[in-house]
């Protein structure tokens, strides 16, 4: 069996407060693992640990205690980071360097052995939209300019997982959905994909799994359709619902909407088999009953609370 | 290949940068400003006052070569510790060490640009001292590979001990640091001075004694005082530079390995 992309074991860490000896922890135990070829996201509130747990995996910071394995490698050692390629958050870069400089370096890092780098740059410079821009130093690009060219230095080293820390960051609509575009084609190469993102509608688009952290811990893990599908309520459809039952759905604790040519009930999970079967009695033709999906904005906000709204 | 990489890219970012380009500048502002008064002595020079103007020549040369060599030592500094600290700062260092690259590797590669750097400077410095020597009427009795051994092992020291520095402290820090050094280091080297034994001791023992690297210890700027100087000086002399350049990086390397590469 393939070791998994990611492996995060019990991972915590503490920063210690410059000129004073106070220890505030950023992790606690955190646990998860990503299998290869799966797009994974990782989301959180400001602060809650999704930087420093990025930083520790590509080996620029290292934990205090637990076990980290990237392809069943240490982070940081030159055999994981080969198969990687990263989009740090905010991506710096050398200001004097124009594009196709910057991704030549960037490719003589990598190692890999291409017989036309020149004829590969370009491709990827296509592909993220800057081939005009190429011979413009990096200092006068925009911001989404320079998040293109950030993403297209992730992809320069043909890695077999990316690490993308805000990807879609300073992005216009167009261009976000641009990157999503690239993520699909990418899933559909068979890439392992783990990103940070704030928006989670775009997530949701994307994603076979989520790991949700706050405070330094994993809150909630897993399939992205298990996840949403695990809420407690369900909504029975009927073409029509006589008013004298009303009272009686209301009772179950149900909410009518009515619509053009049918009617929606939104009832607890607990109330179904009952409101279905008084349903039926009253002599409704019951076309659906399905369990309601909840976004993941809905679940996020339930599971890391209104006072961290920002995912 | 990797530090290859690293070094290019590295010494191109030092002809950008504006601090280094700003003290070269004023540098040799000062520099030619120094020039006037030797061409002044140069041409005022008769049968008569020969003696007396040929010992104003060799003053005004010898301080210009002094400013020349601690202007090399503070710009190794400065150019080893800001090539670290401003990746760190500016946060280039994250997209850099992502790729399949040793931390070891990294800084090795910034060391080299920083050793290329000051091979063009003592480059530089060679063609002043000649040029200083040639306006004075003097000649440099000795062999040119001295003139740039010597001052580029001495600046691989203080580029080494800078950038041990520079992964610990801000880089203005370790400027002053290797300016409080290379005065400590010039007082422990004034054998008239009178420190006691158990500063001077610990002292010899690890403060970089680059006196000992100077070209003066075989080198006096006249026409017939070149000191005799055996190989083996050489040798030993040359050995305890690289050896304390090559310490002070090792220990560079290891504090860079195990420290955090997040912004600053």
């Amino acid at each position: 069996m393939a070791a998994p992309a990611i492996e995060f074991q019990e991972v915590s860490k503490s920063y210690m407060r410059r000129f004073r000896s106070v220890e505030v922890p950023a992790l606690s135990g955190v646990s998860f693992e990503v299998a290869q070829g799966e797009v994974c996201a990782f989301l959180g509130p400001n602060g809650a640990g999704k930087t420093t747990s990025m930083s520790i995996l590509m080996g620029f910071i290292y934990a205090d205690q637990g076990r980290t394995r990237v392809f069943g490698h240490r982070p940081g050692e030159v055999k994981a980071k080969e198969r990687i390629g990263f989009l740090p958050e905010n991506f710096a870069f050398y200001r004097y360097l124009n594009a196709e400089k910057l991704l030549d370096f960037h490719l003589r890092l990598s190692g890999r052995q291409v017989p036309e780098p020149a004829a590969l740059i370009g491709e990827l410079l296509v592909r993220v939209r800057l081939d005009r821009y190429k011979g413009l130093k990096i200092g006068k690009y925009s911001r989404g300019m320079i998040q293109r060219l950030g993403i297209a230095q992730a992809l320069l080293g043909n890695p077999e997982l990316l690490v993308l820390d805000e990807p879609t960051s300073g992005l216009d609509p167009a261009g976000r959905k641009e990157v999503r575009d690239l993520i699909l084609a990418l899933k559909a190469e068979g890439k392992t994909i783990f990103l940070s993102s704030h928006i989670l509608s775009e997530v949701e688009q994307i994603c076979d799994r989520v790991i949700i952290i706050d405070r330094g811990r994993v809150v909630r893990a897993g399939p992205l359709q298990q996840l949403l599908s695990s809420g407690t309520t369900v909504e029975i459809v009927v073409e029509q619902l006589p008013q004298e039952l009303e009272p009686a759905v209301n009772e179950r604790g149900g909410i009518i909407e009515r619509e053009a040519g049918r009617v929606r009930i939104i009832a607890d999970a607990g109330q179904k088999r009952a409101l279905a079967e008084m349903l039926w009695a009253g002599g409704c033709d019951v076309i659906s009953l399905s369990p309601v999906k909840s976004s993941l904005e809905e679940m996020f906000l339930k599971l890391v609370g209104e006072g961290n709204a920002q995912p | 290949m990797k530090i290859r990489t690293i070094a290019l890219n590295t010494f191109g970012s030092f002809l950008r940068n504006k601090v280094i380009l700003l003290f070269s500048s004023l540098f040799a502002c000062v520099v030619l400003l120094m020039m006037s008064p030797l061409l002044a002595y140069n041409a005022q020079t008769t049968a008569a006052n020969a003696l007396q103007m040929q010992g104003l020549i060799l003053n005004e040369v010898s301080a210009v070569i002094t400013m020349v060599s601690a202007f090399g030592s503070l710009l190794a500094a400065w150019a080893a510790a800001d090539s670290l600290s401003s990746e760190l700062k500016s946060g280039t260092i994250l997209a850099v060490m992502a790729r399949p690259l040793r931390r070891l590797e990294f800084l090795a590669g910034k060391y080299i640009a920083v050793l290329m750097l000051m091979l063009v400077y003592v480059f530089a410095m060679l063609g002043v001292t000649l040029l200083l020597a040639w306006l004075g009427g003097q000649r440099y009795h000795t062999a040119l590979w001295t003139l740039l051994v010597y001052p580029m092992v001495r600046y691989a020291i203080w580029a080494a001990l800078a950038m041990l520095l520079a992964t610990l402290i801000h880089p203005v820090f370790v400027l002053g640091i290797v300016v409080l050094l290379a005065t400590l280091v010039h007082v422990l080297a004034d054998a008239s001075s009178s420190i006691p034994a158990f500063v001077r001791i610990p002292g010899h023992l690890l403060l970089p004694m680059t006196n000992l690297l100077s070209e003066e210890r075989f080198l006096i700027i006249t026409k017939a005082s070149v000191k005799p100087f055996p190989w083996t000086g050489h040798v030993t002399a040359l050995a305890y530079g690289i050896d304390y350049a090559l310490v002070c990086f090792v220990l560079a390397a290891f504090l860079f390995q195990y420290r955090s590469l997040t912004r600053d």
